[in-house]
């Protein structure tokens, strides 16, 4: 039996040498406890059989450039040097009068074009991806918007539409 | 098993990139797998998520500066990927994100991979309505048995704050199944 001298109470023997450990098996017994009693400790989900045993050599194949067929051009050397006479001839004389065309370049297409065109094609991007090419810094409200938002209509708007606050991805440090 | 640090090197050199990937894909299949699973339910649709995640690290790993360890930095890139797929889902169909969590949890019990009984179909139910943080907290604590400091690595969230964030999941579900 240990003592205090200080007082007259008394513990087992070996009380304070194990405590520790006991302290901790009761806390982990609990936990597993609490844990047992309503959540089911599977979720009951499956996988084809030799799924994971397949996976490396599929998703190898993704990244290995497909092999190109290499075509033996000897024999055709002949033929190839005659192509290109004619061509070296050819573009020799419309070199020469090549300032004579104009080239269309995209600063010609007028903005109406450019914004029928993506309002008929339907891109399908994510606010990800279009964000990884388009900058915040580049991009202000106004210039999606005809008229100008006040804070307290955006207030109004989020207050009505967002159910969930996650939705606007804000810190989350702070949040629950 | 082989050194993160050893693995990251070798992905990064070009003699010894292709081994090193696929150490890398048998390492950390199944784990990847079934966290990006229990966010999309679907087998076919975890498949995809989970080749296009190895397919991201493997092109962006000159990216990766070590700053976190390898593991939690696939474990993000598998969640934004598994998150941002089940948006594009829901765009794609025209209905909103709950809408679709719903039906993916209504397509379980046709689904050839799930063998859940009717509580786990209810748990699934349960963990449907809850929001996306408090759900990864859950399922990454409870069946992935990650421990805190890994989950906060991953979610980039204060330890003190997923210990709430779980304590709040765990006693939803647990009212969500106790209800009829």
């Amino acid at each position: 039996m240990g003592k205090d001298k200080k007082n007259k109470f008394k513990t087992p023997e070996g009380y304070f040498d194990n405590f520790h450990d006991r302290l901790m098996d009761r806390i982990q017994q609990e936990d597993s406890q609490a844990e047992k009693s309503m959540i089911p400790k599977s979720d009951g989900f499956a996988v084809p059989e030799t799924y994971f045993e397949d996976l490396a050599p599929k998703v190898i194949a993704q990244l290995e450039p497909k092999e190109v067929k290499v075509v033996q051009l000897k024999s055709y050397k002949k033929i190839y040097y005659s192509i290109a006479g004619v061509a070296a001839v050819l573009l020799l004389f419309f070199g020469l009068n090549r300032n004579k065309v104009d080239t269309v370049t995209f600063d010609d297409l007028a903005n109406s074009e450019l914004e029928a065109y993506f309002d008929t094609n339907d891109f399908n991007l994510s606010s990800y991806e279009i964000a990884e090419v388009v900058s915040l810094d580049q991009i202000e409200l106004s210039d999606m918007l005809d008229q100008n938002l006040g804070e307290e209509q955006i207030l109004e708007y989020l207050d009505e539409n967002v159910e969930d606050i996650e939705d606007l991805n804000l810190d989350y440090n702070d949040y629950d | 098993m082989i050194a993160e640090e050893t693995l990251v090197a070798e992905l990064k050199h070009k003699d010894s990139q292709a081994r090193a990937f696929e150490v890398l894909v048998n390492t950390y299949k199944e784990r990847l797998y079934w966290h990006i699973r229990r966010i999309v339910l679907n087998h076919d649709d975890a498949d995809d998520v989970l080749q296009n995640t190895f397919i991201k690290v493997y092109r962006n790993i000159d990216g990766f500066k070590g700053d976190s360890k390898l593991y939690s930095w696939m474990y993000r890139i598998a969640t934004n990927e598994s998150l941002t797929f089940l948006k594009q889902k829901s765009k794609k169909a025209g209905i909103s994100d709950e809408e679709l969590k719903m039906s993916l949890v209504e397509n379980l019990q046709s689904d050839v991979y799930f063998e859940g009984d009717e509580i786990q179909l209810k748990l699934q139910k349960a963990l449907a309505t809850l929001p996306d943080k408090q759900k990864l907290v859950f399922t990454m604590k409870y069946f992935q048995e990650m421990k805190y400091e890994e989950i906060s690595e991953v979610l980039e969230t204060s330890v003190g704050a997923l210990k709430t964030s779980y304590h709040l999941a765990v006693k939803k579900i647990e009212a969500y199944l106790k209800a009829d």
